[in-house]
Parts: structure tokens; C-alpha cells; sequence
């Protein structure tokens, strides 16, 4: 099974189980998670089940094309399912049958794998699943999204698709796979990755990235009316009301910030004391928009719970 | 009559500690209800595996007893008025306890005369107890964090599916987070996915066998142990055993399988201790050894499932291999390094924020370990102490923190550092516990002493001393580490010395208080040798020692145990315990000075005094000299006799002041000669 082949065998496979078909976000996000259909639809009571392809960026990962297991960016298969149902595992395993991998003639394991994001705000409780040995997915029940309780709870699966590629096509460098027939992996991505490993390490410019930090960071507050003051238990403040905050835009800015971060982590630009401070800065502003879309969603009379409850 | 209790609860794959931790407050909880309910059962097993916690009463009576009891209620002159009539008061306590006013009787106590009634309860049949009571215990499982699902109403370790509950072939339906429990369970996930009924309690661990679970923890282990040896033997090999393995390959499968596999022997040039990480830390496998100990170039998989055993090991190698290939380029690139020049980069290593880097650590720790070893290894040991921490900067000890110290040792031998120094990088990470291995050579003894005194020190310095369970600088074991390399290690501390040694290396940081940092310390170490050395002798007999010791040698403190345990074996311990006992308490308060030979007044005094004068330059010295075998021995058979006549026939505190105090002074002065042997009035009689 070809990469393509792979990704079409999962949006069918999960379009066939109800969940919306998305396309990928488009600003430099670290992990599906980043994705507002998974950030922002994990908040509050409207269900929500969808599926898509987030390419994600680590750029302290990249080895400048290098290493047969390391990438800056690489593939998830995202899917969230709100609230989870009670088979979940069993639409995994029957999602690992559609990609021709019977789980009865495998070894398959689901190994405690807690989940945090501390810039989001997020964690979950679960497993990383292991296919022989193999760490394919991370299988997570939400329970915090940028500093709200998750009710209901969103199920997350996160499918690595390189790594499932290459088990399934039996290659040990990644650069081996067949994206599509004739066409290696290698040949889209090996140029990539040594210029954006040349760029992450050695020439992103520090100060640039800096400033767009404290801008776009800044321009979160704007957004959304949050004050500097802080009530009671440093409960954040909003000016604005719920419905005249950009929430949108605003969690633009914030993904846009987590990625500099990282640009400037790779960059060795950030030293220990420093990371956490920069870390914080991120949660804040992530939460602030958690806030506001659920506000925003609360002013609204959560559209989908009442289609939910139009549809039973 | 009675009959088996079975509880199982239905869970998606439960972490292995958290199964531990949650069977264990079930099996609490379980006894805790049925006693409180005055129910009568036998032996109560915890059963599990990753997808069920069960638990099994044996014996559990049918009903519980009746009860009769007597119940007191107001004191008499409230509960009867002046006719003797019941009052209100008397009416509301006998109604509470559903009784009539015509049973309220009187009762004398020896507070008095009160109202009581006798409380007859008819016990209720146990069926009906339960439905209440197993999903109150239920509610009490406690896990380590819990989480919650779907819809987020109820909270449990992991989602949970089912619930079975069965007293003998009865099903209890007792209800917990939204399920009702029923007689319904599910097999192995792969193997025997189907549900199936389960008759009865005790048919419940055969039952899920055939489902091809094996629900017994022994049962499980054993087999996955036999398993395992099997294979190991069919390799040519033996079993690599890994207490820390099989725990968690027993709570990773519900039947335990083993699948054999293996590497490209060019990988077993890597040292032994990373090949063994890589596939333990990393993939939870086992290595196996040739009979003459070296590794072969194969692991052992505990798996769940094993239909297709040849796929299974093709994908386990594969992985194993990318590891081991990783592995194998850190440590090409990691040699490519000059070892002795990464020594500078621990500036760049943060040791606590407020105590410096690795580097500032690595300074102090030299210059102290130097003052703990002869001088002749000052050189090696300078080495070694700037050598110990240098494979923090290398890429393997990045990616297996647990190789620290063996790697270091490794690089150290391969670009020609001297074999000692070597050594000393291993060892003075020793021990990690209390059964492990201490470092054998002088060099990683003085090593790991002067590395535990300041991290004791600098964390007590800052204020991070441990309280109650918390101890997250492991500070309780840097300092039995400290003590166990002194007692039965290569080397003696003087912990008083060190201790302040190390105060005094942290130059440029702002520790608290000297006096009282080290005063803290010192009784922080007292504690735990009071702890530690209790297999060696009594606690009266270790705090008789400890309160004669000066806080320095603990080899000295060693001594003082030994002579006290000796002397505790002979038949004058019993009197001279309970004479110098009596002189140390007399003697308290006693004016200073010698006491004058004219003043004695009786023989037995007289003969003391003499007896005392004659043996205490030997004992003086012998006690100066560390040697309190002998100066308890001389003690024991030339004063013991004199000690006790004298406490016989005199009687100290006669009227005339002169002659009393005369007698306090000869107590007080034998009192302080044998009191700077052990203190003698801290044992018990």
C-alpha cells in the first residue's frame, strides 16, 4: 500500500463512520492537535467527529535528510470522535483491518502513553499503540483543553503515517516509500528536509522570530479584548464580548507563536530558564482563546448541540 | 453456609501500576464494607490482567448474624420524670432505635443510672446486602490519576465496559458509573473476543482460561516465566532475569506468549549495558546469555498474541534493528569526541538552579574528595571527579539516562583514560539502593561520598530537605550511601568533617546558616542510622551508641556497636547497665572535681574509688584509642564487682553534705569515663 493509497484508505474508512473529511490547517502547526477541528471542537458540550491529514512540523527533529527515522515534518492522520463512544478501540483495530493489518495475526498493544501539551493547556489520559513492537498511533481521552474540562470527552487517535508506511510497504528509510506509484518519498521531501533543517539550525533569523512573537502574541490581546487585569483566582478579563472577538484570527496568532517557539528552541536561541517562561506565555494567550470560543460558542446556543438534538 | 463472591470489572487496558494501585484499594475497601457489615468471608484474592480487575471472596457467609444489643440513652433524671414515667427525651431515643416506650428500661453504669433499650436487628441475607454495598466499594478505587469518557459523567482509571457481579451462581446487580453488573464477560481481545456467561464465582478463573485469559497473577507469571526460560534454552542461552521486566510484561498481556527474536551480531561490539537498555527501555524485551555470559545476538518478546508468531518477530526485529542502528551512531559519534574535552561543557549543565551547573559540582566535589583518600591519589582522583559527570554531554546518556556512569566508564577505557579513573566513573553512582553494589576501589568511594555530601548539603543549604514521603533529590538514599560505603565500603567517613568540608566548598553560593545547616544535616544522618542499623543490634543499644559518638567516624560508631552488642552477650551486661544506669542518674547533678580519698567513709566506697583509679588510664586510653572492646571488657571485670557492692551497702545520700557529695563526685567521674564509651543510661533495663 502506497502513502497516498494509505491516507485514501483512512478518509474513506472514516468517512464511512460519520466523521467530517477536513483538509489540513494552513499555518505551521507541531501536531494535529493544533488543528483548530481538534483545539477549539474539543470545548464544550457540541459533538464533533472529524478526520483529516495534519503534516507537522518539529523542527528540532530535522537531520537534514539524514537519518532514516527522523524528520522536521512528517504526516499524522488525525481523528477526533466527541463525544467518544464506547467502541473506540474497536473502530481503531477495524481501521487497522481496512489498511491491511489484521490485528489477530499481529502483536498489538496499547501501552500508557499520558498526553500534554503544556502550551495548550491540554492533556489527556491514554496509550500509544504499538503494531510489533512499533509505536503507531497515540489513542487519547481529552480531559483538559487550553485550561477548560473537556465534557464531553473527545477521543483523539493520531495515526503515524510514515511510520505505519513503512511498516506496511516493509522499507527501514523513510525516503524509500512509494508516495505514489513510481514517485519516492524521498523525492518529494529529501531537498526539504536539508533546507528546512539548514534553516531550523542555522539560519532562521533569531530576531525576526522574536519580534513575531511578541507581536503576534500581542495582537491575541487586541483580538480579544483580554486585559491585563485578572479577577478573582487570576481569572482573565475580556473587554470585548464574547461575539466581537476575532477568536478565529486570534488562535491564528497563538499557533503562529508556538511555532516561532519552536523555530527559535531549534535555534538554540532559548535558554532553560527562558523556555518556561516562554512556554507560560503561549499557555496564556492559548487560553485566552479557549475562553473566548467557548464564550463566543455559549452566545451562539451551541449550534451543533441543537442540530444533535434536531437529528435524535 | 456460604458461598463465593466475584467482582469483575470490564476496563480498556489499565497501565500496569495503576492495576496494582486500584486492586489494591479494591481488596481494602472489599474487607473494610463486608466487616462493617458484619459479614463473615474467607480469603479475598485480587485478580487482573490489563483489561479486568476482579476480585474473589471465598467463604462469604449467606447472612449476616442477628444482633442484640443493649443501647444507652439519656441519663435517668432526662429520660424518666417524677413519676417515672419516660419523658420525651426517653420516647425520641427509643423511637430512633424502633423501639417501644414499654422496653425502655433502667440501667446502672458507672456514670450512673440511664434509660437503654436492647436493639434487636434481624441480620439480612447477604444477596441483599451486596447490591448497596459492592458498588460503595467500587467508588472507593483509587488510582494514581483518573480520567473520564465519552460523555464525562463518571471517573475510573480507564473507560470501563462491564461489570460482573456473582455470589455463588447468583448474579448481584450492583451498579457502578452508569453499568449494571451482570453474569456477562468478555475473553482474551484478540483470542476470544466473544462474551460468554460465567456460571458461577468459583468457575471464574477456569472459565476465562478457556477464554485464553489467565486471570491469576501466579498463574500468569508462571507461565510466562516457563515461557520464557523455554525459549531462552532453545536459543543455546539463559534467561537474562529482570524482576522490573516481568512485572510489567505480566500486566501488559492477558495470556503471555513469547516470541523469540534477533540482531545483526556486528551490534553486540556495543558495550553489554546498552544493547540490554535498548531493548528493555525501549521495547520491553529480554536478553539472553550464553552459559559463559556473553550476550547472544537475540531477545525474548512477551506478546499477547502469537497467531502469527514469524510477522510478529519480522516487525519486532525491524524495529529493534532502527534502535540498535541509533544506538550504534551515538556511539561512533560520541567517540569521535576527545572524552576529556567535554568536561568544559558541564558549565552548560544545570545542576539546581540555585547551587550552579555539573561544573560548579564537579569542582567542589574534587577538592572534597580529595581530603577523603590518601594523598598518593590525588592525582587520580582530580581525574576522576572531572571525568565522572562528562558523559552527561553525550548523545547515548541524552537518549538512555540510565546508562550514565557505565558509558562514561566505557569512553573513558576507549581513548586510553587509566583504568582506575575508569572505574571510579562507574562506581561513583554506587549504590543506587539499598541492595546495590557499592564501588569497590578507593577512588569511586571518595568519589561517591564527596557527590552525596554536597548534594546533602546544597540542597539542605537551600531548603530542600525532605519532609514526610516527599524526597525528590533522593536525599534519605545519598546519605544511607554515605553510610553503607562507610561500614562496608573501601573507605571510612567522618561525616562531621565531610559535611562541613562540603559547607565550606560552596563558595559564591548563599546557603543558609552554616552552624544550623550542618546541625540539621547531622541529626538528618543520626535519623537514618538509627533506621539503618537496626538488623545489626537493639534500638536502646544503637542510641546508647550514637549518643556516645562524636558525629565523626562511622567506622567509630561501627566499633562502639560492635564492643556494646559483645558485651551485651556476657553475663555482666544486665548489672553494669543497670549500675552505671543508677551513677549517671545520681551523679547528674553532682558538684565537679575528684572526689578526696580522706571523705571516704565506707569500705565498699573506698574500694570503688580504688578499683576506679587503678583501671581508668587503661580504659581512658583504650577508649581514646577506638579500642572499646577492651575498655568495655575492662569494665566489665574490674569494676562490675566494685560498682556493685558499693551500690549494696552504701547509701549515697547520707545527711552529712561533705561525705554525700564526696560519693557524687567518684559516681560522676566513673559516670563520664564509661559515658564517652556508650551512653549506658540510655539502655533499656
Amino acid at each position: 500500500m502506497n502513502f497516498q493509497s494509505l491516507i485514501l484508505t483512512l478518509e474513506r474508512f472514516w468517512a464511512e463512520r460519520g466523521c467530517l473529511i477536513v483538509q489540513p490547517y494552513d499555518s505551521e502547526v507541531g501536531a494535529g492537535t493544533f488543528n483548530p477541528n481538534t483545539f477549539l471542537r474539543a470545548i464544550g458540550p457540541e459533538p464533533w467527529n472529524v478526520a483529516y491529514v495534519e503534516p507537522s512540523r518539529r523542527p528540532t527533529d530535522g537531520r537534514y535528510g539524514d537519518n532514516p527515522n527522523r524528520l522536521q515534518q512528517f504526516h499524522q492522520y488525525q481523528v477526533i470522535l466527541k463525544p467518544s463512544p464506547a467502541n473506540i478501540q474497536e473502530l481503531y483495530l477495524e481501521s487497522l483491518r481496512a489498511i491491511g493489518t489484521d490485528p489477530s495475526k499481529h502483536d498489538i498493544r496499547f501501552i500508557e502513553d499520558d498526553w500534554e501539551s503544556p502550551t495548550l493547556g491540554a492533556w489527556g489520559l491514554g496509550w500509544q499503540v504499538w503494531l510489533d513492537g512499533l509505536e503507531i498511533s497515540q489513542f487519547t481521552y481529552f480531559q483538559q483543553c487550553g485550561g477548560i474540562d473537556c465534557k464531553p470527552i473527545s477521543g483523539e487517535l493520531t495515526y503515524g503515517l510514515e511510520r505505519i508506511a513503512m511498516y506496511l510497504q516493509d522499507v527501514d528509510d523513510v525516503y524509500d516509500l512509494e508516495w505514489a506509484p513510481g514517485v519516492r518519498y524521498g523525492e518529494i521531501f529529501k531537498r526539504a528536509e536539508w533546507e528546512w533543517s539548514t534553516y531550523n539550525f542555522e539560519r532562521a533569523d533569531v530576531e525576526l522570530h522574536q519580534t513575531l512573537f511578541d507581536r503576534y502574541e500581542k495582537q491575541v490581546s487586541e483580538l480579544l479584548g483580554l486585559s491585563e487585569k485578572r479577577g478573582k483566582g487570576g481569572a482573565l478579563v475580556f473587554e470585548k464580548e464574547p461575539l466581537e472577538r476575532l477568536v478565529l484570527p486570534a488562535y491564528d496568532c497563538v499557533v503562529k507563536c508556538s511555532h516561532y517557539f519552536n523555530i527559535l528552541d531549534a535555534r538554540g536561541a532559548i535558554s532553560v530558564t527562558e523556555r518556561q517562561r516562554f512556554i507560560g506565555r503561549v499557555r496564556l494567550i492559548a487560553r485566552a482563546v479557549a475562553e473566548s470560543w467557548y464564550a463566543q460558542r455559549e452566545a451562539l446556543g451551541f449550534p451543533l448541540l441543537q442540530n444533535a438534538r434536531a437529528a435524535e | 453456609m456460604s458461598r463465593d463472591l466475584l467482582i469483575e470489572i470490564g476496563v480498556e487496558e489499565l497501565p500496569a501500576s495503576f492495576l496494582a494501585k486500584g486492586l489494591e484499594t479494591l481488596r481494602e475497601a472489599a474487607i473494610a464494607a463486608l466487616d462493617a457489615a458484619r459479614l463473615e468471608h474467607g480469603e479475598v484474592k485480587p485478580l487482573g490482567t490489563p483489561r479486568r480487575m476482579a476480585l474473589l471472596v471465598e467463604g462469604l457467609a449467606e447472612r449476616q448474624p442477628d444482633r442484640r444489643e443493649r443501647v444507652l440513652g439519656p441519663p435517668a433524671n432526662v429520660a424518666f420524670d417524677a413519676e417515672g414515667k419516660p419523658t420525651r427525651a426517653a420516647l425520641g431515643f427509643a423511637q430512633k432505635n424502633g423501639a417501644d416506650a414499654s422496653a425502655i428500661t433502667r440501667v446502672e453504669t458507672e456514670k450512673g443510672v440511664y434509660a437503654a433499650v436492647e436493639v434487636h436487628e434481624v441480620g439480612r441475607p447477604t444477596q441483599e446486602v451486596l447490591r448497596d454495598l459492592l458498588g460503595d466499594v467500587c467508588r472507593r478505587i483509587a488510582f494514581q490519576k483518573s480520567m473520564r469518557w465519552g460523555e464525562g459523567d463518571h471517573a475510573f482509571g480507564r473507560p470501563v465496559h462491564w461489570l460482573v457481579g456473582l455470589y455463588g451462581d447468583e448474579v448481584v446487580p450492583f451498579e457502578f458509573v452508569g453499568l449494571t453488573a451482570g453474569r456477562t464477560s468478555r475473553g482474551h481481545r484478540f483470542l476470544a473476543p466473544a462474551e460468554f456467561e460465567i456460571p458461577r464465582a468459583d468457575a471464574y478463573v477456569d472459565r476465562l482460561r478457556e477464554a485464553r485469559v489467565l486471570v491469576s497473577f501466579d498463574e500468569r507469571r508462571e507461565a510466562m516465566v516457563a515461557a520464557l526460560e523455554k525459549a531462552a534454552k532453545d536459543l543455546g542461552g539463559k534467561l537474562v532475569v529482570d524482576e522490573f521486566l516481568l512485572g510489567e510484561c505480566l500486566s501488559l498481556v492477558e495470556y503471555p506468549f513469547v516470541v523469540p527474536g534477533g540482531f545483526h551480531e556486528r551490534y553486540l561490539a556495543l558495550p553489554d549495558e546498552v544493547v540490554v537498555s535498548v531493548m528493555r527501555d525501549h521495547q520491553r524485551y529480554f536478553a539472553v546469555r550464553r552459559e559463559s555470559g556473553e550476550l547472544l545476538p537475540a531477545y525474548l518478546n512477551v506478546v499477547n498474541t502469537a497467531e502469527a508468531p514469524e510477522i510478529i518477530r519480522k516487525g519486532n526485529d525491524r524495529v529493534l534493528r532502527a534502535r540498535l542502528e541509533d544506538a550504534r551512531f551515538f556511539v561512533e559519534e560520541d567517540l569521535k569526541v576527545d572524552f576529556r574535552s567535554r568536561v568544559p561543557r558541564l558549565d552548560g549543565i544545570v545542576f539546581q538552579a540555585k547551587l550552579g551547573s555539573i561544573g560548579d559540582k564537579v569542582r567542589r566535589v574534587r577538592a572534597l574528595a580529595e581530603t577523603l583518600a590518601p594523598a598518593d591519589l590525588a592525582a587520580k582522583i582530580g581525574e576522576a571527579a572531572a571525568l565522572a559527570k562528562a558523559d552527561l554531554t553525550t548523545l547515548i546518556v541524552g537518549e538512555f539516562p540510565e546508562l550514565q556512569g557505565a558509558m562514561g566508564r566505557h569512553y573513558a577505557l576507549a581513548q586510553g583514560v587509566d583504568p582506575d579513573v575508569a572505574d571510579a566513573i562507574v562506581e561513583h553512582y554506587r549504590p543506587q539502593g539499598a541492595d546495590d553494589e557499592l564501588p569497590r576501589g578507593v577512588i569511586g568511594a571518595a568519589l561517591a561520598v564527596a557527590d552525596r555530601a554536597d548534594t546533602l548539603v546544597g540542597c539542605f543549604g537551600i531548603g530542600l530537605v525532605p519532609t514526610g514521603s516527599a524526597d525528590p533529590f533522593a536525599l534519605r538514599r545519598a546519605a544511607l550511601g554515605v553510610v553503607r560505603i562507610a561500614l562496608e565500603g573501601p573507605i571510612d567517613v567522618d561525616v562531621r568533617r565531610t559535611l562541613a568540608a562540603a559547607y565550606d566548598g560552596y563558595q559564591g553560593v548563599a546557603l543558609a546558616d552554616r552552624a544550623e545547616t550542618l546541625a540539621k544535616l547531622e541529626e538528618f544522618f543520626v535519623a537514618r542510622l538509627r533506621v539503618m542499623l537496626r538488623d545489626r543490634a537493639p534500638a536502646d543499644v544503637i542510641d546508647a551508641c550514637l549518643g556516645a559518638w562524636d558525629r565523626g567516624s562511622l567506622r567509630d560508631l561501627e566499633k562502639r556497636l560492635v564492643a556494646l552488642s559483645r558485651l551485651r552477650e556476657t553475663p555482666a551486661y544486665e548489672s553494669l547497665s543497670v549500675a552505671f544506669k543508677r551513677a549517671f542518674n545520681i551523679a547528674k547533678d553532682a558538684p565537679a572535681g575528684e572526689p578526696e580519698p580522706g571523705l571516704f567513709a565506707e569500705e565498699a566506697e573506698r574500694a570503688l574509688a580504688e578499683a576506679f583509679a587503678r583501671e581508668r588510664p587503661e580504659i581512658e586510653k583504650a577508649t581514646a584509642a577506638a579500642d572499646y572492646d577492651r575498655a568495655l571488657t575492662l569494665v566489665a571485670e574490674n569494676l562490675r564487682g566494685p560498682i556493685d557492692t558499693f551500690f549494696e551497702k552504701v547509701f549515697v545520700m547520707v545527711d552529712d553534705a561533705k561525705v554525700r557529695e564526696n560519693r557524687l563526685k567518684l559516681l560522676r567521674a566513673i559516670a563520664e569515663t564509661v559515658t564517652r564509651i556508650a551512653h549506658f543510661h540510655l539502655l533499656s533495663a
